[in-house]
């Protein structure tokens, strides 16, 4: 069964003013365990498309499904439980709660999930070894490079093994040895936690780590190649 | 861990944080403040009145205050003065002759109310003796001694030893006249005590007038803090017939001053609360606008609106909790001091004793106003949030995002 399944999205800002067709029918599949990247010039739409999978963002028309549920259809109070539950978001930036330590940024999630202590706990800390930051654990965000950073918004989004990561250019404003880095990471989790990655950007070094590479322009696919 | 959350965050900004807090104690400390002044004011004014004046309750015969027509007695007001002495509760009691009549020195001439007065027994029921600031209880001169109120001495340009004469009309309608000397000046918070009064003995106005053992008013002083109401369903029981009243019927300025009172607080209360909630809003809009991208992130990934609004809250709460106990602390301290020492208003005590305050005031609060205040600047606090809160919930995660 696919994790996502998108049917003929269309997305228009501004419907009553200036129409902006941000969005122009997309249809798309994404499957368990994929390591997927949503390419294409600034204002094809990825953020825009990446928002509607994540259910941030409501789409004009068509329908999302992940894990079987048509969350268009869903109040936006559900909404947020849903996301809490089955869908792990790594951003560009601001990812962290900088009163926090890292390794609470990533039990603070678990505590909405209502997970024990004892699971927050070891959790939090197989995550940081994994990410190799478990000697940051209990310094700020403010306290490690952006990269690390990153790190930390990653393992916060694995932390309940949610359904897929969605990550919007997440390397962004990284450094190359960061980025790289970064993917290795990412990629690594992906094989050990089979955990579904679905991530935006237009570095090409960022593409050629990617299992399949989903290309938009002017809001519709152009190209879906799978490697 | 929301709890910790939002405890850190309230020191994010540290500045900010303290400015609040510093206006929750500033506002707490106000309140106490004003109160525990105004408080002193009345509750000062009010036992004044009580221990040096009207007493607790009185009784007169039922006639008698329409016009203090000299005929209309308590009908054995002495005797009955001896036996509510003895009930429980009662303190002391007092039997007197009023008259209602005019002092006059060779300069001039007043209004006055004789008061004559069972020396020893007023002695307990109204201290008059600890009032007097020149000469003595009615002790050093034989004939017809007098007390008058240092106003009124005053008024007639006399001092101790001074002559004067009190005219007025007697139990048969004549016109009577009785020189006495003066041999004591009292001064008190009461107006009435200052300028209307004069105070002889009991048994010289007797003679004067020929009315013998009769008297007009019962004064009934209580234990302190004791209602009235038992003391005068129990009179009204054993003696019928007689008009019995309190301090709050005698006095009914009193109980007006003290609703003005309240008033006056609440009036304060709410500007000061008012300021405080303006505050309130103001920082913590801005501690929200601050954060609007963390927020913005938080909500995406799955905070729900009611952790968003609750931590805003708790922030909050936790500045009037930082605030409030040392609001309290300050407010205390500056109230025990003060109610120790008093504060000495001599200064504008001209202005003051023409409403008939003491020029020493001492303030005073009971204990639950701390609570109440307390209370109230945490539900302050709380109001003062809700707005922000209701912003905070309100954002849109995408767009919170997108911010830069
Ligand atoms: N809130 C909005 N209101 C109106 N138009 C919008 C809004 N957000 C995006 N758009 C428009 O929709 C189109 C797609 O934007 P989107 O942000 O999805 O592109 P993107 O591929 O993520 O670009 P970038 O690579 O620069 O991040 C753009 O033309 C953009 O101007
Ligand atoms: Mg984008």
């Amino acid at each position: 069964m696919s994790i996502i399944k998108a049917e003929n999205i269309t997305k228009t800002y501004n419907e009553s003013t200036i129409p902006v067709h941000a969005i122009n029918g997309i249809n798309l599949q994404i499957e368990e365990g994929e390591f997927t990247a949503i390419v294409g010039p600034s204002g094809c739409g990825k953020t825009t498309f990446l928002n509607i999978l994540g259910g941030l963002d409501k789409a004009t028309k068509g329908s999302v499904e992940v894990a079987g549920v048509n969350i268009g259809e869903m109040p936006d109070s559900k909404l947020i439980d849903f996301r809490l539950k089955n869908i792990g978001f790594v951003f560009q930036a601001y990812n962290l709660i900088p009163v926090l330590t890292n390794k609470e940024n990533i039990e603070f999630i678990m505590l909405l999930q209502k997970k024990d202590k004892k699971e927050r706990e070891t959790r939090a800390m197989e995550l940081l070894e994994q990410m190799g930051i478990a000697d940051k654990a209990n310094l700020r965000p403010s306290e490690l490079s952006g990269g690390q950073q990153q790190r930390v918004a990653v393992a916060r989004a694995l932390a309940s093994k949610p359904a897929f990561i969605l990550a919007d250019e997440p390397t962004a404003n990284l450094d190359s040895k960061s980025t790289a880095t970064l993917l290795d990471i990412m990629a690594k989790m992906n094989q050990e936690e089979k955990a579904t990655f679905v991530f935006s950007t237009h570095d090409q070094r960022v593409i050629d780590k990617a299992k399949r590479v989903i290309t938009l322009e002017d809001g519709v696919v152009i190209s879906d190649v799978t490697r | 861990m929301l709890l910790k959350l939002s405890w850190k965050n309230v020191w994010r900004s540290k500045a900010r944080s303290f400015v609040v807090i510093g206006s929750i104690i500033l506002g707490v400390w106000a309140l106490l403040i004003g109160t525990g002044f105004m408080n002193g004011f009345g509750v000062s004014y009010m036992a004044d009145v009580i221990n040096h004046d009207v007493s607790n309750i009185q009784v007169h015969n039922k006639e008698f205050k329409k016009d203090f027509d000299i005929n209309y007695f308590v009908s054995n007001g002495t005797e009955k003065a001896a036996k509510v002495r003895t009930w429980p509760h009662v303190k002391a009691t007092t039997t007197r002759i009023i008259i209602n009549g005019m002092i006059s020195s060779p300069k001039k001439g007043a209004a006055v109310q004789i008061r004559g007065i069972d020396i020893a027994n007023e002695q307990k029921v109204t201290q008059l003796d600890s009032l007097l600031i020149e000469g003595s209880y009615f002790k050093g001169l034989k004939r017809h001694p007098i007390i008058i109120g240092s106003k009124l001495a005053k008024t007639l340009h006399v001092k101790l030893r001074s002559k004067v004469v009190l005219t007025f009309t007697n139990d048969e309608g004549l016109i009577t006249a009785g020189a006495f000397r003066i041999v004591g000046i009292v001064k008190s918070s009461s107006v009435k005590i200052n300028e209307l009064y004069a105070f002889v003995k009991q048994k010289d106005l007797a003679k004067i007038t020929s009315i013998g053992h009769q008297v007009h008013e019962l004064a009934i002083l209580l234990e302190p803090h004791v209602n009235e109401a038992a003391t005068v369903a129990k009179y009204n029981q054993t003696y019928k017939g007689d008009m019995v009243e309190t301090w709050k019927e005698i006095a009914p300025e009193l109980a007006l001053m003290q609703q003005m009172y309240n008033q006056m607080l609440y009036i304060l209360m709410l500007i000061i609360m008012t300021a405080l909630v303006f505050g309130i809003v103001n920082t913590m809009l801005m501690a929200v606008l601050e954060r609007y991208r963390e927020l913005g992130m938080l909500m995406a990934v799955g905070m729900g609106k009611a952790n968003v609004y609750a931590m805003i809250l708790i922030e909050t709460i936790y500045l009037g909790l930082v605030g409030a106990p040392l609001g309290l602390l300050a407010g205390w301290l500056t109230l025990s001091y003060y109610s120790k020492v008093g504060v000495d208003l001599t200064e504008y005590s001209e202005g003051l004793e023409s409403f008939g305050y003491s020029s020493i005031l001492y303030p005073y609060l009971e204990n639950n106003v701390y609570l109440i205040v307390t209370f109230s600047v945490v539900v302050t606090a709380i109001i003062g949030a809700l707005y922000p809160a209701w912003k905070a919930v309100k954002l849109n995660p995408v767009e919170a995002l997108h911010k830069i």
